[in-house]
């Protein structure tokens, strides 16, 4: 992975990524053409049509996707819990 | 609902949600003056409703998350005036409907609250103050790319987050907005759902949002506190926070809880610049 950071924490240490729930899931791939980060990869011939493939590239924060997909089959973290999270990996790397 | 209202609803007949949406226009329309948009007819046979569109308020109602009946309304050029998702509400108001398209119970239950919510809330934005001005002479510094022109303003009370919102500080207080970035990524905006006043907010959480016909996006609040005004004119006329993000189209007032730890997560002018920048060469190559 790249080495870009959130906030100043490597992006890799931060668990932000989009959770998709098969069961709602109508693989209509709205939310790939969508997202311009290459976040989700499309597996046409595969029974599971549609991954994460690069979580960390999703961005820190964005739900954006959730937003227009119909069945609502998409998830996240909790931001409150994230965002302590960073707080306590920024407290950690200063303290080092 | 005093004023008579020009109803879109979505026309989803393959989908619970789209079923409802019918039957709620369809209810607010009996013994009412309300009128409704048959979103079908629209697309073949526009000038009637064209008409209605410009003589009455809009009120737009989407089944889910696709938001068809925005997405027309966006593509004939109506101003909505108000707006509701069944799906959402349904989540909301926890209740579960099911996948069938016949209305059972728990349609019918979540169709009466949505009428009397409507029916009700004439318009919850009268309760709301806002200060009219939001002019400020910020001093600003420009980027171009292709015919995109990105303004950012320079001040050392706004501050940014990665997620391009940004917080200008009075006091105990601060404005939050979006910035050039997200405005024009999204192109026209048509909507602006406005936070709950006097709802508490943790830095990064939602305190609101925009849509266009491209999609929709949360603002990403910089800063934690209370909730104690939103730019009412934007629900008039959203398409201030196009013409002028950084004041005129700013959207939420926050009484400040704890700014300083918040800076703490948060950028001023020049590391936003650069970040932006960055962002808008990867996107556009
Ligand atoms: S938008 Fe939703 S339903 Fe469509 S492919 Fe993505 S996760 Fe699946
Ligand atoms: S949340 Fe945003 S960045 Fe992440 S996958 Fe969805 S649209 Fe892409």
């Amino acid at each position: 992975m790249s080495e870009t950071t959130f906030m100043g924490v490597e992006r890799n240490k931060i668990d932000w990524k989009p959770t998709i729930d098969y069961i709602k899931c109508d693989f209509c791939m709205e939310c790939t053409n969508f997202c311009p980060h290459k976040v989700f990869e499309v597996r046409e011939s595969e029974e599971i049509k549609l991954i994460v493939k690069n979580p960390d590239n999703c961005v820190v924060f964005c739900r954006a996707c959730s937003k227009i997909c119909g069945p609502d089959a998409l998830s996240f973290p909790d931001k409150n819990a994230t965002t302590q999270k960073i707080k306590e990996i920024r407290k950690e790397e200063s303290n080092a | 609902m005093l004023e008579k209202y020009a109803i879109l609803p979505c026309n989803g007949l393959d989908k619970c949600a789209g079923v409802i949406s019918g039957e709620i226009a369809k209810k607010l329309c009996e013994g009412k003056k309300n009128e409704i948009i048959c979103p079908v007819f629209y697309r073949v046979a526009e000038t009637k409703y064209n008409k209605m569109a410009g003589e009455h308020p809009v009120l737009v109602i989407d089944g889910c998350q696709t938001r068809c009946a925005s997405k027309l309304a966006a593509e004939k050029n109506i101003k909505i005036s108000r707006k509701v998702t069944i799906t959402e509400e349904a989540k909301a108001h926890n209740v579960k409907i099911n996948n069938n398209l016949r209305l059972l119970e728990n349609e019918n239950a979540l169709i009466e609250i949505i009428l009397t919510a409507l029916n009700k809330t004439e318009d919850k934005l009268t309760i709301i103050h806002a200060e009219p001005s939001g002019i400020y002479d910020f001093e600003y510094d420009t980027y171009q790319h292709g015919k995109f022109i990105f303004r950012v303003p320079r001040n050392p009370e706004i501050y940014y987050n990665e997620n391009d919102c940004w917080a200008y500080i009075i006091g105990n207080h601060a404005r939050v907005g979006v910035t050039d970035y997200v405005q024009q990524n999204l192109s026209d905006i048509l909507y602006f759902t406005p936070p709950d006043i006097g709802g508490i907010i943790d830095q990064f959480g939602d305190v609101g949002e925009i849509e266009s016909s491209k999609s929709v996006f949360e603002l990403i609040s910089p800063v934690s506190g209370k909730v104690i005004s939103i730019n009412e004119t934007l629900v008039q006329k959203p398409e201030l926070i196009n013409e002028n993000p950084y004041e005129l189209g700013w959207m939420v007032e926050i009484e400040l809880t704890d700014i300083e730890g918040d800076k703490e997560l948060l950028i001023g002018f020049d590391k936003y610049f650069e970040i932006m920048k960055k962002k808008v060469e990867d996107l556009n190559g």
